[in-house]
């Protein structure tokens, strides 16, 4: 039933744009204090660009996001850059992602950033990319912030990425 | 709380020396959190980098945030896009 009504919920918020204001208005504030910055030091065309989302997007071999419990699941799935089209797939009950069913790219432009990297705009793509569903509240927000995001960002070193573009659901 | 999580996310991949840049579709929850640069648009969630299968609006978005990432001098910049929803004749812009 839960489930059910978070899914109903979200065809409102696409159809009824005043019931997201209403919904953010309405949000606890979660303030930040300071931050972080790391320059970009060289140009875009010569650079490893990874994708990471939390729009729910995994592949369908992959264990699907918890929709189950209230305040969601922290944890994030690996995204080979060479996912064959129809291995994608979105488990996210928190937003209306009939669209992006139909093409990834509108959340996770990963045909975009490879015709970039044909016509030699960056110089290459993250060998693996991060798919998180991006409902994470209560003390999953802490288990994201000091857990998974950070092992995230390492393995993101590891590969060698030079810059991160980062999208919602 | 996509929007929020984003961001989170963003600032703990910044803080490992990564830069990072967002999509934003919900302008407060990025306010509150300050990830380090945003571009933001004012569209559907579900839908920052537009509508399926419109590849011109998908580059266009894209394009805009790669060179954020590299015009952005200001920590915690939000960039709004001149792009409203489904006015096309905005993307000549």
């Amino acid at each position: 039933m839960g489930r059910l009504k978070n899914q109903l919920i979200s065809k409102l918020f696409t159809k009824f744009p005043f019931l997201v204001e209403r919904w953010v208005k309405k949000a606890a504030p979660w303030k930040a204090q300071d931050i972080p910055w790391a320059p970009l030091t060289k140009p875009v065309k010569d650079c490893k660009i990874a994708l990471a989302t939390t729009a729910g997007v995994h592949l369908k071999s992959q264990k699907p996001f918890n929709m189950k419990d209230p305040n969601g699941d922290p944890t994030f799935r690996e995204i080979p850059r060479d996912t064959p089209k129809g291995q994608f797939i979105i488990t996210h009950d928190y937003y209306d992602h009939k669209d992006a069913d139909k093409d990834i790219n509108i959340v996770f432009p990963i045909d975009r950033l490879k015709e970039l990297k044909e016509r030699g705009e960056i110089a290459d793509i993250a060998e693996i990319n991060f798919g998180f569903m991006g409902h994470i509240d209560g003390g999953h927000i802490y288990t994201l912030i000091n857990g998974t995001a950070q092992e995230v960002a390492e393995k993101l070193r590891a590969q060698g990425v030079d810059a991160v573009l980062l999208t919602p659901g | 709380m996509c929007n929020r999580s984003v961001g989170l996310i963003q600032r703990e991949i910044e803080k490992y020396g990564i830069p990072t840049i967002s999509i934003s579709i919900v302008r407060k929850f990025t306010e509150e959190i300050k990830p380090p640069r945003a571009v933001f648009l004012k569209w559907p969630l579900g839908h920052p980098l537009g509508e399926p299968f419109n590849i011109k609006q998908q580059a266009i978005v894209l394009k805009k945030a790669l060179e954020a990432l590299t015009d952005i001098k200001e920590p915690g910049t939000i960039r709004d896009l001149p792009y409203r929803w489904r006015r096309y004749e905005d993307l000549e812009k």
